[in-house]
């Protein structure tokens, strides 16, 4: 039987489909018992053949996968103990309520005395018990993707699998499922791979996220480690929205000042980060800057022209004209004094700078 | 404006052409033979009567006077007939091509796409051009006049086009809630009876009314593989009521409406189950 205490773990999985495209390369991860771990990334990324790897449904070309304690490598979906929510609810159209969150039950052959009672709690946890007689074509989307979590938590399982459960709601369902979906699973607390591309979601709901890029993971941590140390270039445009400002730079130096210059701006350079740029000096790097370190408080400060303004009522965000492809985006306060067209003095944050290697994109730390 | 008044009218010919000889039909096989005969024609019969459906379904030997054939209980027998073979062929072709079709779309197996090319090509073989062949198959294997001999018949060749219909629909269909199936704790076949099968009940009422229509006007084949009674259908006995001199055109209308009934309760039975269902599954 599978241990409640123990988590998923996944070591050197790979997918290579016919043909030669590999999916998922060398991917491994421990999800700890009781924890939630996202798995986010672009589409086609590899997350939903991670999860489905995971779950059985899709072979793997190489590695293991561990589940409540077992190598459940070889074993088909039935014999995993897991839950799974899928991301257009997956229900079974001919059942009733009741049916679909009793039906794994069911087919574990349990007593029908014992199935009653665990579905009743399953949808008092979700308050759907007055939608239990109803068939799913009856049910608001909403109400199915309840439906979908209550067959999943009914059964206890060893592991709970979710591939984008949320992304078939509007944005203020989502929002509040977001919010009960983690509720339910800490009161369940068995541990949680999700799948999402909605970065929001993987930063709202993750214990840890793990950032995906073709096949390959490219970083796992906590919400904020990936925000605050993003490993490269790639994370840090990700994670954060409005996405991190990614600008191509030159570090100068004269004397004892070292300036990151792009256009006809220069972003001064604390002391302490010099000793990792010292190998930059004199060449291109990216410079990252989050929207939210400029246009508040900060010691240093450029000057750019605006473009266009859109006050968001608690807040305006400016695009101003950087020299580069794409504008820098500010977030200023609602009051503000920004106009179309002028140049306006932006504040940066000189503590929240982030270099990026122009060739490879990793970090500069 | 006048496409809609040609349309209106390209309408009415339609259901004129297809309603009238039923119409036809009907009022004949509630009149007399002296009504049918009478010159000028009349239209409706003087005195409406059963005698065609009593005589038809009790028989009567007084009918061959009439030059035609209706001993007692030869056209119950017949529809008794057509009944049991079409939905015997009904039941074998749906097993077959809803199980096979299943496999065809969801399964990996080698040589999948070529034997299924293989299967659903049989679609453009006439029946006519394997007529002799079919004869002697049967023959050498003691089917002929069997009703047995017809659900195989009927079988084999409506199972490729249902085939190539259910791989189709079952390709529409969703994944994951087969998916969330096999999870749950079901088999395979678990998971095909009691999710998929119940998803594709409009698809399977679909195809179940094709066959059923498709087996009972079905002609040439009992004509050329029964003999007597024992495995004669409705198609087959109908012309039979047909005489050289003089034919009872009542008895024959009769028999005619009698036989286009079932199939007709089908289609409107079965019409309404073709939609609904897998509104909610997705």
């Amino acid at each position: 039987m599978a241990r409640p205490d123990a988590g998923i773990v996944l070591e050197g999985v790979r997918k290579e489909f016919p043909g030669g495209v590999v999916a998922v390369d060398d991917f491994s991860l421990e999800v700890a018992p009781g924890e939630f771990v996202v798995l986010v990334g672009p589409s086609g990324c590899g997350k939903s053949t991670t999860l489905r790897m995971v779950a059985g449904l899709e072979p793997m070309t190489a590695g293991a996968v561990q589940i409540g304690g077992r190598d459940v490598t070889r074993f088909p979906p039935r014999h995993r103990d897991v839950a799974m929510v899928f991301q257009n609810y997956a229900l079974y159209a001919h059942m009733t309520v009741a049916a679909n969150i009793g039906f794994g039950l069911k087919m574990n052959d349990m007593p029908k005395a014992e199935i009653e009672p665990r579905v009743q709690r399953a949808a008092e946890i979700l308050g759907i018990t007055d939608l239990l007689k109803r068939k799913p074509r009856q049910l608001s989307g909403g109400q199915r993707q309840r439906v979908a979590m209550g067959r999943a938590i009914v059964r206890e399982p060893a592991a709970f699998l979710m591939d984008e459960p949320l992304s078939n709601l509007d944005a203020k369902l989502r929002v509040e499922m977001r919010a009960e979906i983690t509720n339910v699973q800490r009161r369940i607390g068995a541990p949680t791979l999700y799948v999402t591309h909605d970065q929001t979601e993987a930063m709202t709901m993750g214990d840890r996220v793990a950032i995906l890029r073709d096949g390959v993971l490219e970083q796992l941590g906590t919400p904020l480690e990936l925000y605050d140390a993003p490993v490269n270039v790639f994370v840090a445009a990700f994670i954060g929205s409005p996405a991190m400002n990614l600008i191509d730079a030159t570090i100068e130096v004269e004397s004892d000042t070292w300036f990151a210059r792009f256009g006809d701006a220069r972003v001064p350079i604390p002391h302490d980060r010099r000793e990792s740029l010292v190998p930059f000096a004199g060449r291109p790097v990216r410079l990252g800057l989050r929207p939210e370190d400029l246009g508040r408080d900060g010691e240093g400060a450029i000057e750019l022209p605006v473009i266009r303004t859109e006050s968001l009522g608690s807040e305006t965000i400016a695009y101003l004209d950087a020299g580069g492809e794409r504008p820098l985006i500010a977030r200023f306060d609602r009051r503000a004094p920004l106009a179309a067209g002028r140049h306006a003095r932006i504040p940066v944050d000189l503590d929240r700078l982030y270099f990026f290697d122009a060739d490879t994109g990793a970090a500069i730390r | 404006m006048t496409g809609r008044v040609l349309r209106a009218l390209a309408i009415t010919l339609i259901v004129v052409w297809s309603l009238a000889p039923i119409a036809i039909g009907l009022v004949t096989s509630f009149s007399t033979q002296r009504d049918v005969q009478a010159v000028p024609a009349r239209w409706l019969p003087e005195q409406p009567t059963l005698d065609a459906y009593r005589s038809l379904l009790g028989g009567t030997s007084s009918q061959r006077a009439g030059g035609t054939v209706a001993e007692s209980g030869t056209y119950s027998k017949a529809l008794l007939n057509s009944t049991i073979v079409t939905l015997l062929s009904t039941l074998a072709v749906l097993a077959v091509a809803v199980s096979g079709a299943y496999g065809f779309s969801r399964l990996e197996f080698p040589g999948r796409r070529t034997l299924f090319w293989a299967i659903s090509a049989l679609i453009i073989i006439p029946v006519f051009m394997v007529v002799i062949a079919l004869f002697r198959l049967m023959a050498d294997a003691h089917l002929i006049d069997h009703k047995l001999g017809l659900v195989l018949v009927f079988a084999a060749t409506q199972t490729p086009l249902a085939l190539l219909l259910m791989r189709n629909y079952i390709a529409e269909l969703p994944l994951e809630p087969e998916e969330a199936a096999l999870i749950d704790g079901c088999t395979r076949w678990q998971a095909f009876w009691r999710v998929v099968v119940p998803q594709m009940s409009s698809g399977i009422a679909a195809l179940a009314a094709i066959v059923m229509l498709a087996v009972w006007g079905e002609f040439l084949i009992p004509l050329l593989l029964t003999s007597t009674l024992n495995s004669k259908t409705v198609t087959v006995v109908i012309p039979e009521f047909v005489g050289k001199y003089t034919t009872n055109y009542p008895l024959l209308a009769a028999a005619g409406v009698l036989a286009v009934l079932p199939p007709a309760i089908v289609a409107l039975v079965l019409n309404r189950h073709i939609r609904g269902m897998l509104h909610g599954s997705s």
